[in-house]
């Protein structure tokens, strides 16, 4: 009796193991349509960052929307996309606003920032600005690499961030940058914001 | 604060002004208003009576708690709320004020 119990036991375990995976569940399935954008808030559509990337939940309103990725081999090996519909700064000329916006960028973060380089852009047909930045903190020996895209909403300015977090000495991964370009590229307003409609 | 200052041409649009008040002395308001680069004005109130009148004290604390406060031209307070400013809330009500003065 033992033995046949033993023998269904192992049976079971076996069973357990060949047991295919969960399938991948959508977390967004309910606000994506039919060509794969998700509506947000409905405000916004756009394509979502591809797994393992993830809706970051935020309890703050500094971001409109945000996703992250992480991985265990080094520390840190974190990217961050997001948008933002209010982001640092105040003035609507896009130079000056990316001068306004990195005197508070990850500020908290003791990151020693390089000069940004600036690059003019466009963002669905109007004018946008695209600043990169890397910074270092020497003390810990972390790496950041920042791309933030400026562009308009209306009359206002709207940003784009991304940034992908190293050790000093581990190369950055050009992936996550093209996820975030991608999320980027596909991103649309779905109405008028607030303040055109004010 | 910067928050404020994105919306100034909004309420010179509805015909309103801001002004921030604090507990800090003037000359540290002074320079974080500088770099800051706000236009509008700061006031220092290192006594706290303001932040008394206005329910922004919190007890043995030295600080002012953060409240968004709107008073119309009479002087009657028809906007008060504690947290973060709520920028789409204040222009709303700021919008609407206007709009009874204008009728009045």
């Amino acid at each position: 009796m033992m033995r046949l119990l033993l023998l269904a036991t192992v049976a079971l375990l076996l069973c357990a193991c060949a047991a295919p995976a969960p399938p991948v569940v959508d977390p967004l399935a309910a606000l994506r349509r039919a060509d794969g954008t998700v509506v947000w808030q409905e405000e916004y559509a756009f394509l979502t960052p591809p797994a393992p990337w993830s809706l970051v939940s935020l309890d703050e309103d500094d971001y409109s929307i945000a996703f992250a990725k992480e991985c265990s081999d080094y520390f840190p090996c974190q990217s961050t996309l997001a948008y933002a519909e209010e982001p640092f700064g105040y003035s609507d000329d896009f130079d000056k606003r990316a001068k306004e916006f990195f005197k508070r960028f990850l500020w908290a973060s003791r990151v020693v920032f390089d000069e940004p380089q600036l690059e003019p852009a466009t963002f669905n047909g109007k004018p946008a600005l695209v600043a990169r930045v890397e910074g270092k903190e020497r003390v810990k020996g972390q790496k950041v690499a920042a791309k933030v895209v400026f562009a308009r909403r209306g009359e206002r300015v709207v940003g784009f961030y991304y940034t992908q977090w190293r050790p000093e000495q581990i190369a950055y991964d050009p992936v996550d940058e093209q996820a975030f370009d991608a999320f980027v590229d596909s991103f649309k307003f779905v109405k008028p914001s607030f303040y055109e409609q004010l | 604060m910067e928050g404020h200052q994105r919306n100034l041409h909004l309420y010179d649009r509805f015909n309103a002004r801001v002004v921030g008040v604090s507990r800090n002395d003037v000359t540290t308001l002074k320079f974080w208003s500088d770099e800051l680069e706000l236009t509008f004005p700061i006031l220092s109130n290192p006594v706290g009576h303001i932040g008394m009148w206005f329910g922004a004290l919190p007890p043995a604390y030295p600080m002012f708690s953060r409240k968004t406060v709107i008073i119309d031209r009479q002087g009657v307070i028809r906007y008060m709320r504690n947290g973060t400013p709520d920028f789409h809330d204040i222009l709303k009500t700021l919008k609407k004020l206007n709009a009874e003065e204008v009728k009045s």
